[in-house]
């Protein structure tokens, strides 16, 4: 304690006075306070072990944007209208009127109907019997279920059925166009009727693999069974959250190799991981006692918390071994580490959880909840990396090989740190800061590509390459629907829905929005009503219209599906289908509907937006757009704000923030050529990258100007911060990135899009604080002044 | 006032730059009659129930007051101006320039110009109100009648009394609601004297191309008020309807009275065509049935088609015979009717209309629009 060194001010900032309180605090009380963090945790880390995946379709969408007010509120009356899978069975030889096609068929329909979740009555296949074929005739309707009755399946019956299939209207929907595939159509429950349970939509699609996919492929080589619908998406999406234990294996396994090849020391990689790991535990473990569960966003947070925990492991380690060079014991080496560090490390952790907090800009539960967890993580890692980390290396200290790996590794390293060095030196930083301006001139040129919203086709949650795309793909493909629905709400007084004035302006609607860009086709009691009513006129087309006459629209619409007409029949959808859900064509279909709305809301009829799947996506990015520029404009404010309130200084603040602002633009362009849109997975990275990226330009800046208020030219300042932190802040920027990289080879898209995207963030926000830092330092501090100013406020 | 000069413009503008017109500034709903047919891309993929001829140019009218015509055997269309948004139904040329389109709530069109602008010239509210005129006619009548009639005959002529009130009491109640009823087919001689009929029994005439009509249906057998499907003229110069449960009325003065005749057929007939020989017709409709008459409908013989599939529309020339029907059915005879070939085409779409633009290609109008055919049905290209 008393070293003849430790009052030079040589090894730590100047700002801080020698012995501050919360190092006296934490080094006076070392037992203690190890044996409370160890009962931490033990609980918090039994609780995380006990965290369950959680993926709440509500969390996922923006609760407060009118278009879900108004889904929420008419929730009962539209159940079930997109609730379904729909198996589509191949044959993959042949066509389906084949004994075996149809047995197997048969026994796939059978199944199904006891699968728990299933609504039984509302099952379809050729097989059951509301499938019916209709003929007109002198004597009026005929029809029959489209299996014959007397079905044998010899030849003749197969002839029959063929012909059934021909007049039963389904060609399209359950029969494929050409014949090869049909459809079983499986409503489901929400909440079983029996138990009151919500459908586990985890079981339900594992067991859509094992007793459906598996066992029939296996049981009949010609056929393949393609499977799609929400149930089946989040299944797989659940089954996607699983991976990610790999991932987090990967990544602590590569984080220690790297950590031991930096360090060169046992203690210096072990230690780091240890406390990051129980960073981790401390911050999944307090989700569960705040109730939250682990979604497909949030889990992508206790990579962040380990790769943040690693990166300030890593200069803690840095400077203990510095420090141990100089001589010291494990305990003053550990000391001097935290006096170094504890300002420049908390204002990093807090400019990062001010970066996380901005998040809540976005009226997304599931963004708000991943700003929860990132927040109590990164307020976790100030404790288990300030404290923990250090108490614990005060204990075991720096061993022998990584003290001499710091002595020779750093001098052999010196004349590296010289050349890049250079990045200050006045004839370069020119040239550095005219490729800056190139890089944001092509940067602001390409991010004018940027999209909101999704862009692929089929389910944006999943690969494209993935087993349910390709599904949806081959029913896209072979039979006439899309999967993007988008459904208005037609809102009347009780009893009216079914009106001449509703079906009348329902079906002026659609004709709009069939005359509107990107939407495909449109449905609604008016297609029922025109359809029906041509029937029951012998079939003749000259019929398709919409009656004035009420009782001919009643007698229409009798058997109308039972999802068109809520109970007290105040309500009717009408469903537009949309070619794709890029932002474009979700935002023509509802720009269109909400003119329309405006017109011709009145007492008997309102027209609300939406629901479905392309409703709520529209009402997301509109969510999202008006978000990003606030978010944004909030989190540079955050961190421009404590970067001056540390360092005091315009210029201060410039030098760190520009290099990240250019990084930012350069995100945007990169998404925008890699095709990724603003959604609500990729709009926090930007916070994330902002946030955890000002750490380096702190970590740097810090140095220089202590080396600079030492007198030394901006060179000599920038090559001893170099020196001293510019090897950490390099393994910070790999740490951090590798910690995110493995989330590339993720099933889920949106995971796979925030590890990359996050990956570019870490790594480019580093070399911006390396390469450009020190040329707008070239450019924009003026050390003489500084000096002057310190030696005044003395 | 305003907004419909406004919207007549802005259609007028979207066509003459091109048939894309995304969003025309008002979507005000309002009445079907009131509402022009909104400019679109899709009326040749829309429902088109009937085809017909004017000169050269070939126009097509259906669903949503589409109305489209071609200069160049069905290549390229273009979308007339149409005042109403209603379902039309039928579509019939008098001369080149002169053409009728009727459909639903009582709509009646015409145009002068071969089809590239209609005005509205009846609707359904005028012709209830003159066939509510006509029946108030015919009770007063038979109110003398029953009168001046013998006790005997009092009580039958009481019941169809009864008959003709229960009648009146229907049209008045139909109009009450609006107008309700579709005329379902039109034709006309020249540019003047024509016949619309419809639901319900509903025929008028008209003798100065449509200025005034005269509601028709007392000179009909038709007391049942069973819907009249089709009207042709055929060689000779006699004029056929057929409609519901095997009506076939027949006039060969020119329109000026009708005769009943008795169908072998007692289901619904949706067409009538002339064979090109002089007092020959052809009737068909459901289930794949054909009539075959050479003496004015005198005397039917059924044809075997083997075909189920309602029969809508049909063309004959010499000894060539096409019919087309619902599920995509085209029938073909190449020997003047004694045998005929089925052909189902593959989208099984409804075919409401034919025309044998030349000898290697058929138009075919109906469910999913206008589309081009080989001689026996199936899709070119």
């Amino acid at each position: 304690m008393s070293n003849p060194k430790h009052d030079k001010g040589e090894h730590y900032l100047t700002t801080p006075k020698a012995e501050p309180f919360l190092e006296r605090l934490i080094f006076n009380n070392r037992a203690i306070i190890l044996v409370l963090l160890t009962i931490l945790t033990l609980f918090l880390g039994y609780n995380a072990a006990k965290i369950q995946p959680d993926a709440s379709f509500e969390r996922m969408i923006p609760l407060e944007h009118p278009y879900i007010v108004n889904m929420l509120e008419h929730r009962d009356d539209l159940e079930n209208l997109g609730n379904f899978v729909r198996i589509a069975v191949e044959s993959k030889d042949g066509d389906i009127f084949s004994p075996e096609y149809m047995e197997t068929l048969k026994q796939i329909t059978d199944e199904v109907f006891y699968l728990n979740g299933v609504d039984r009555s509302g099952l379809k296949s050729l097989w059951t019997s509301n499938v019916r074929w209709v003929e007109v005739t002198e004597q009026g309707f005929q029809g029959g279920t489209v299996i014959p009755d007397d079905y044998d399946g010899s030849r003749e019956s197969l002839e029959q059925l063929r012909q059934n299939v021909l007049r039963s209207n389904e060609v399209g929907r359950l029969i494929s166009d050409n014949f090869k595939s049909t459809i079983v159509y499986a409503p489901l429950y929400e909440t079983d009727p029996e138990t009151g349970e919500p459908l586990d939509y985890g079981t339900f699609s594992r067991q859509l693999e094992e007793k459906i996919r598996e066992k029939y492929e296996a049981q009949n080589p010609n056929i393949d069974i393609h499977i799609v619908g929400f149930a089946k998406k989040v299944g797989d999406l659940i089954e996607g959250i699983g991976s990610i234990a790999w991932f987090a294996g990967i990544t602590i396994v590569l984080t220690t190799l790297l950590l031991f090849w930096y360090s060169r020391s046992v203690s210096g990689t072990l230690v780091p991981v240890f406390t990051s790991i129980i960073a981790v535990f401390w911050q999944l473990g307090t989700l569960r006692l705040l109730g939250y569960g682990l979604d497909p966003y949030s889990v992508l947070v206790p990579f962040l918390v380990f790769a943040i925990g690693i990166s300030h492991g890593v200069q803690i380690v840095n400077a203990m071994a510095v420090e141990a060079a100089k001589g010291f014991d494990a305990i003053t080496a550990a000391r001097l580490a935290f006096r170094a560090l504890y300002i420049p490390g908390m204002l990093a952790l807090i400019s990062d959880a001010f970066g996380f907090l901005t998040l809540f800009f976005i009226e997304i539960d599931v963004i708000r909840d991943l700003a929860v967890a990132a927040g109590i993580g990164v307020a976790f890692v100030i404790i288990t990396n300030l404290v923990l980390h250090v108490l614990i290396m005060s204990y075991i200290g720096i061993s022998k090989g990584g003290v001499r790996h710091v002595q020779n590794h750093g001098e052999k390293q010196d004349r590296k740190w010289r050349l890049l060095s250079n990045f200050s030196h006045p004839s370069v930083a020119p040239i550095s800061l005219l490729i800056a301006v190139i890089g944001l001139g092509l940067g602001l040129y390409y991010k004018q590509d940027l999209k909101v919203g999704d862009l692929d086709q089929g389910a944006p949650e999943l690969r494209k390459d993935s087993r349910y795309n390709q599904d949806n793909a081959y029913i896209i493909d072979n039979y006439s629907t899309s999967a993007d629905v988008m459904v208005v709400m037609v809102k009347t007084p009780v009893e009216q829905c079914t009106q001449y004035s509703v079906l009348r302006a329902m079906d002026s609607l659609q004709w709009e929005l069939a005359n509107t860009p990107g939407v495909q086709s449109t449905a609604s009691l008016a297609d029922v009503s025109k359809i029906v009513t041509k029937a029951l006129n012998e079939g003749n087309w000259n019929w398709y219209a919409i009656s004035r006459n009420q009782t001919i629209i009643n007698a229409s619409i009798r058997n109308a599906p039972s999802g068109l007409i809520n109970t007290d029949c105040s309500l009717t959808p009408l469903l537009v289908f949309l070619e794709d859900h890029k932002a474009e064509t979700l935002q023509t279909a509802v720009e269109v509907v909400e003119e329309f709305a405006r017109e011709n809301s009145n007492e008997e009829h309102t027209f609300l937006l939406a629901a479905g799947n392309a409703g709520v996506e529209a009402a997301t990015n509109e969510v999202i757009s008006k978000a990003k520029d606030m978010m944004l404009i909030f989190v540079y404010g955050v961190v421009s704000l404590l970067c001056f309130l540390t360092f005091r200084s315009i210029r201060a603040v410039l030098c760190i923030v520009i290099p990240l602002g250019l990084t930012s633009i350069l995100c945007e362009a990169i998404m925008a050529v890699s095709g990724i849109g603003i959604k609500v997975a990729t709009l926090p990275v930007i916070a994330l990258g902002v946030g955890i990226g000002v750490d380096y330009g702190i970590y740097i800046y810090s140095k220089l100007e202590k080396y600079l208020l030492e007198g030394k030219t901006l060179q000599d300042a920038y090559f001893e911060t170099l020196r001293s932190t510019g090897k950490a802040v390099v393994f910070t920027g790999v740490t951090l990135g590798i910690g995110v990289v493995t989330w590339i080879f993720s099933p889920i898209k949106f995971q796979a899009d925030m590890g990359f995207l996050l990956f570019f963030m870490f790594l480019w926000n580093m070399i911006g604080a390396i390469w450009l830092l020190p040329a707008l330092a070239r450019f924009l501090l003026r050390p003489e002044r500084m000096l002057e100013k310190a030696r005044t406020a003395k | 006032m305003a907004t419909s000069l406004m919207r007549k413009t802005l259609g007028a503008t979207c066509l003459g730059l091109s048939m894309a017109c995304a969003s025309p500034a008002v979507l005000a709903v309002g009445d079907l009659l009131e509402t022009p047919a909104r400019p679109t891309e899709l009326a040749p993929q829309s429902l088109l129930n009937d085809v017909a001829v004017a000169g050269d140019r070939i126009v097509t009218a259906g669903e949503r007051g589409h109305i489209i015509y071609s200069d160049d055997e069905g290549q390229s269309w273009t979308q007339a101006e149409v005042p109403v948004s209603v379902t039309l139904t039928g579509v019939d040329f008098g001369t080149e320039s002169h053409g009728w389109a009727v459909g639903h709530s009582g709509a009646v069109l015409h145009s002068s110009d071969s089809g590239a602008n209609w005005e509205l010239q009846l609707d359904g509210i005028r012709a209830a109100e003159l066939a509510i005129a006509s029946q108030e006619d015919a009770i007063a009548k038979m109110e003398e009648r029953v009168e001046q009639a013998p006790e005997e005959e009092k009580e039958d002529l009481e019941w169809a009394l009864d008959d003709l009130f229960f009648r009146l009491e229907n049209m008045q109640a139909d109009l009450d609601i609006g107008p309700v009823n579709p005329f379902l087919d039109v034709w006309f001689e020249n540019d003047s004297h024509g016949f619309v009929v419809g639901a319900y029994g509903m025929i008028y005439r008209t003798t100065d191309g449509g200025e005034s009509w005269q509601d028709w249906s007392p000179k009909l057998d038709n007391p049942q008020g069973f819907h009249l499907n089709a009207i042709s003229s055929i060689a000779g110069g006699a004029l056929f309807i057929v409609g519901e449960a095997g009506q076939i009325h027949v006039s060969i003065d020119g329109g000026e009275t009708w005769e009943r005749r008795e169908s072998p057929y007692p289901g619904s007939l949706f067409g009538v065509i002339g064979t090109g020989r002089v007092n020959e017709a052809l009737a068909f409709g459901l289930r794949g049935t054909l009539m075959y008459s050479a003496d004015l409908g005198k005397s039917w013989s059924v044809v075997n088609t083997g075909s189920t599939a309602t029969l809508n529309d049909g063309a004959a020339e010499g000894d060539r015979i096409i019919l087309v029907g619902n599920g995509g059915a085209v029938l073909t005879s190449g020997n003047g009717g004694d045998t005929f070939r089925e052909y189902l085409r593959d989208d099984r779409q409804g075919v409401m209309g034919v025309v044998p633009v030349s000898d290697t290609n058929l138009l075919l109008v109906g469910e999913g629009g206008v589309k081009h055919a080989d001689p026996q049905g199936k899709n070119l290209q």
